[in-house]
């Protein structure tokens, strides 16, 4: 049995149609439940749903053997495991953003950014050689500029509806984001007989 | 009382596993014992330079690090490799040496499904070279997995020759090469494309490089591997693999035997043909290992030589996933 980890929330059902497409008897994941837990009626496939950020531990940690989760969470982890494939649905973008003058601010010192991905952030800025102060904030970013908490804001932008309608303008466009399929480095080659077949089924439905 | 618990990532082993633990080093030992190898205890605390001025050596925030009475930075053991290679080159009169110990590492940057204390047992053989030599330290590395009580596992078999074939001729600089082998060792093709672009290399060295991340599974990949490039370096290596894939054969070992081109480990030692020991059960390797013809000469004799550890609290790990999942 496969056991996959899946974000709770909206890429959970794009993840049950993908899966449907390609053969799995995923319709339990279409089900309203309380259950962590779902089991497909063949016994093939266990999925549990945890949140966002915890699926690249429960991949790595080997509890599952593969997973669903973003790239931006990917980055964010930093965990040790395989990334199969880009399943090119989510998309959106980490984006610097904040007030339109901010955008000759982005290479000042000490420039102040507000974000939820601090270790991206930490990394991004490193490699360019700034020193900047980085804000963990849990939601709600955009608030940050508005009241001067930050200077700038390090954040997913999807439409950038929430952007416009509080004055903000994306400074730079800095990783494309896409949800992602992750497997486990022992799982890939224990269980290969069953991950591959799944892995090329979905590369199939993609690449169609 | 919060100065009675433990630092994060290190633990206590209370009776009950510490006999499992026992159990699986008096099998281990044994083992070793009959396949001719001497037991060494290396010192626990090294000078920092020692692992610091080597070419390729352990990173510096993977050692816990101490100020010594005079003044120089010590370390906490950070790899049994490092520290049989330096024995070997130094202390040992003969050239030839089989060596294995049991003795715990120190990996400081250790988190998520690693410890920072790590119980390994492992050997180590100097003064000898070859595809044979490298096929019956997977075969006995195999063995060694087996007697534990491991029964679904794999040796996953990869060359560093490869990549580093692929990448002469590719025009990439060394940060460029460094961060692209990042992303193959995660199999990550959609970053891999990225900066194979950004960094201008050339047309044949990306497609190949490219097929790294799925270079993997059966004997097959060898041939896949090999239509891939012109460069000798990287065809020498698929070569020595078939060829210790053929030993492999002979030895009765090879269908616990998988290859991986794409595991390109990070700065490292090995200089040849390197293995993980995959298990069903925990998340990670529980063995791994591989050749460093290169290394023995920098602590100043030249050694060919090639050896595995196995992580025991993993392989523990393993065994008990496989109890569990029999209950």
């Amino acid at each position: 049995m496969l056991n996959v980890a899946l974000a709770k929330g909206r890429l959970a059902d794009s993840c049950a149609d993908i899966f449907l497409k390609c053969g799995i008897r995923a319709e339990i994941l279409k089900e309203e439940t309380r259950k962590l837990v779902l089991e497909t009626p063949d016994k093939k496939f266990r999925f549990f749903f945890v949140k966002p950020a915890d699926v690249p531990t429960y991949v790595e940690y080997g509890i599952a053997d593969i997973g669903i989760v973003g790239k931006d969470t990917l980055l964010e982890a930093g965990a040790d495991l395989y990334e199969m494939l880009d399943l090119k649905f989510e998309k959106c973008r980490l984006c610097l953003a904040g007030f339109p003058e901010k955008k000759a601010a982005l290479s000042s010192p000490h420039l102040r950014v507000a974000t939820k991905y601090v270790n991206t952030a930490k990394k991004l800025f490193f490699s360019r050689g700034e020193d900047v102060e980085i804000i963990k904030l849990n939601g709600s970013i955009e608030l940050a500029p508005l009241t001067g908490l930050a200077d700038v804001i390090f954040d997913i932008v999807q439409s950038g509806g929430t952007l416009r309608a509080n004055g903000l303008v994306v400074l730079e466009e800095v990783f494309d984001i896409s949800a992602r399929l992750v497997a486990n480095k022992v799982s890939l080659k224990t269980k290969a007989a069953e991950v591959l077949p799944l892995i090329a089924e979905m590369k199939k439905y993609i690449e169609g | 009382m919060q100065y009675f618990k433990l630092p994060a990532g290190i633990r206590d082993i209370l009776p009950a596993e510490s006999e499992k633990l026992d159990a699986a080093e008096e099998t281990l030992r044994k083992k070793f014992r009959a396949a001719g190898f001497s037991s060494v205890r290396t010192a626990g605390l090294e000078y920092y330079d020692t692992f610091a001025n080597i070419k390729s050596s352990v990173e510096q925030n993977k050692m816990f690090k101490m100020t010594d009475k005079d003044g120089n930075l010590i370390v906490l053991r950070p790899d049994m490799t490092l520290a049989c290679a330096r024995i070997a080159a130094t202390k040992l009169r003969e050239g030839a040496a089989k060596l294995c110990y049991f003795s715990n590492i120190y990996d400081f940057s250790a988190g998520g499904n690693s410890d920072r204390e790590v119980a390994q047992a492992g050997v180590e053989i100097f003064g000898e070279g070859g595809a044979l030599s490298d096929a019956k330290a997977v075969a006995f590395a195999i063995d060694c997995l087996k007697s534990v009580g491991l029964k679904d596992f794999i040796v996953d078999i990869g060359h560093v020759g490869f990549y580093k074939g692929l990448l002469e001729g590719s025009g990439l600089s060394g940060a460029a090469a460094e961060e692209i082998r990042g992303y193959i060792n995660a199999k990550d093709a959609v970053n891999t494309e990225i900066a194979l672009k950004r960094h201008g290399a050339s047309e044949r060295a990306q497609a190949a490089i490219l097929a790294l991340p799925s270079l993997f599974g059966g004997a097959a990949v060898l041939d896949e591997a090999e239509k891939l490039t012109d460069n000798a370096l990287a065809l020498s290596s698929i070569e020595h693999l078939r060829r210790v894939y053929a030993h492999l054969k002979d030895l009765k070992a090879e269908k616990y035997v998988s290859f991986d081109l794409g595991t390109v480990k990070s700065l490292s030692y090995y200089s040849g043909m390197v293995f993980t020991g995959l298990a069903e059960g925990v998340g990670a390797p529980v063995l791994s290992g591989g050749r460093y013809d290169e290394l023995c000469a920098q602590f100043g004799k030249d050694l060919s030589a090639v050896g595995f550890a196995i992580g025991l609290m993993r392989v523990l790990r393993a065994l008990e996933a496989k109890e569990a999942e029999q209950c």
